[in-house]
């Protein structure tokens, strides 16, 4: 049987920690307070976190390996702040669409709109995050187990506030419904919704490229469904689908506080894109070259 | 077979801005002390010639706005103070508060300036820059207490003429309360102030810490 001794050094006191056989395990029973979803263990003090899938006898060590250990603080599973940060805008809505007391006026509490657009936006916004939510939980296969625990303070913040912050006005008594009535309000709602099903079928199609249970990456491809089609043009078509559907929420709202979480949001999602758009070009020599992070051909 | 010629390898040099870039700073440091002075020198003369602190806003008026608008490298609370308050609401131009703000900048611009531009050409006195990390203590809460008696002093006429406020209903859905986001903003000198206060003082500590070795290098 091969065996080695190794070796866990603090990455940056460089104090020797502890003699192992196997790592994050072992280590986390004899450092408790650090679990191993916290444990980054690394060959150089500045390098890149070994993964769990890293196979000792495989790594570019001798008989004796020296790691480097670094503490990546608290986490918390990205299926816990995705279901916690979606839950949010969901519930604050539906308090402002029924007009819950301290909000408006009292002579408006739990009173409803007279402008049928209003329902609609309601009916719009909640199918929207029940979906997300509903992605969260069947859909989505996480590369990353966790992140860092004040990720989901940020996260909160950010959508919690934005969500309360474009209700009060949708569901304000003295709202003013789109200049264009039927018509624009028609457009906006044929706009979102071609892009709630263009988002889900991109979620759907990069799941099916991942084995259960496994963190590979492959290049996606245009499937059977037109609405991934996209892909021949866009390295993130499903946030080129995100985009498409709040500009469609902000055209069957009109409301200027949408409009400006719809420009935080693609500004938000235009670095992720760029970012992955990087990441698939430098791991895979054939990438499509036509592909454009975001918008075909400008973005 | 493992010796690296450590000795072939140059040594790193530090990469500091290009000449293009030194220049261009160089001269604008030079100009923003120079405007800064110009103020400085106005609110004296002002003084000299009234007698009292009265009007001494309207002597200083142009090129205050001038030479803060100019610098769009400023930290926008200054812009604010001087476009959004000062500016906008009449009333509070005659309140010695504005003196307040006012006299403080000046002497913390003159001496930042002088402090790049001496830093820039690589002479930099060490009076200047003792001067910077210890002018402060004074100055940092004389321009906070006059930039928030000021923005307090303006309250009441926002409120009155619903000056930069939006209300509903409007075809954008949006509304904007100005003398609410004044009181937010003033709320938010809480936590912002003692962080720059206490950044302050640790630069401090960094960069005059050491004066004796200071001494020996000049």
């Amino acid at each position: 049987m091969w065996h080695m001794s190794v070796e866990i050094l603090d990455a940056k006191t460089k104090d020797k920690l502890c003699f192992l056989d196997k790592v994050r395990t072992y280590f986390f029973s004899s450092y408790p307070q650090w679990y191993p979803a916290r444990q980054s263990i690394r060959l150089d003090p500045k390098g890149k976190s070994l993964k769990d899938e890293d196979v000792l006898q495989h790594l570019p060590v001798g008989t004796t390996a020296t790691f480097y250990f670094r503490d990546l603080g608290a986490q918390i599973s990205w299926v816990t702040v995705f279901l916690t940060e979606y839950t949010g805008p969901l519930v604050i809505y539906l308090m402002f669409y029924f007009r819950v007391p301290f909000i408006y006026a009292p002579k408006y509490d739990f009173t409803t709109s007279k402008h049928w657009v209003v329902h609609l936006a309601c009916m719009c916004h909640s199918f929207h995050y029940v979906k997300r939510l509903l992605e969260t939980l069947f859909v989505h296969r996480f590369s990353h187990g966790t992140m860092p625990l004040r990720n989901i303070f940020k996260n909160c913040t950010y959508y919690w506030g934005f969500a309360a912050w474009m209700a009060y006005y949708i569901n304000h008594p003295l709202y003013t419904p789109p200049i264009y009535g039927e018509q624009q309000i028609r457009l906006a709602l044929i706009v979102f919704l071609f892009c709630q099903i263009g988002n889900f079928s991109i979620h759907v199609a990069l799941r099916n490229l991942r084995p259960p249970g496994s963190k590979t990456r492959k290049i996606p491809y245009p499937t059977k469904n037109p609405f991934t089609w996209i892909f021949l043009l866009v390295s993130c078509p499903n946030y080129t689908y995100e985009l498409g559907s709040w500009l469609g929420f902000t055209l069957m709202t009109q409301c200027l506080p949408v409009a400006f979480f719809t420009l935080v949001g693609f500004i938000q999602m235009t670095v992720w894109a760029k970012g992955k758009h990087r990441s698939y070009l430098k791991e895979f020599r054939d990438y499509p070259p036509l592909r454009s992070p975001i918008l075909p051909f400008v973005l | 077979m493992f010796k690296a010629a450590h000795s072939d390898v140059a040594p790193k040099r530090k990469k500091g801005p290009g000449a293009l870039a030194t220049a261009y700073l160089v001269i604008y440091n030079v100009v923003m002390t120079a405007g800064w002075l110009v103020i400085a020198v106005g609110l004296v003369r002002a003084y000299l010639a009234r007698g009292s602190y009265h009007g001494l806003y309207y002597s200083i008026e142009k090129p205050l706005k001038f030479f803060q608008t100019g610098a769009i490298l400023e930290v926008m609370s200054r812009v604010f103070l001087t476009w959004a308050v000062t500016h906008s609401v009449r009333e509070v131009q005659s309140e010695d508060s504005v003196l307040l703000f006012v006299t403080a900048w000046t002497v913390t611009e003159i001496i930042r300036y002088s402090f790049y531009t001496f830093s820039l050409l690589n002479h930099l006195p060490f009076l200047i820059k003792w001067a910077r990390y210890t002018f402060f203590f004074v100055l940092y809460p004389m321009g906070v207490t006059g930039e928030l008696l000021t923005i307090y002093a303006a309250l009441p006429y926002v409120q009155k003429t619903g000056l930069y406020s939006v209300t509903l209903p409007n075809k954008y859905n949006f509304s904007f309360d100005y003398y609410t986001f004044l009181i937010l903003i003033m709320i938010s000198y809480i936590p912002l102030f003692p962080q720059l206060y206490f950044h302050m003082i640790r630069q401090r500590k960094k960069v005059l810490g050491h004066v004796e070795d200071y001494s020996k290098v000049e």
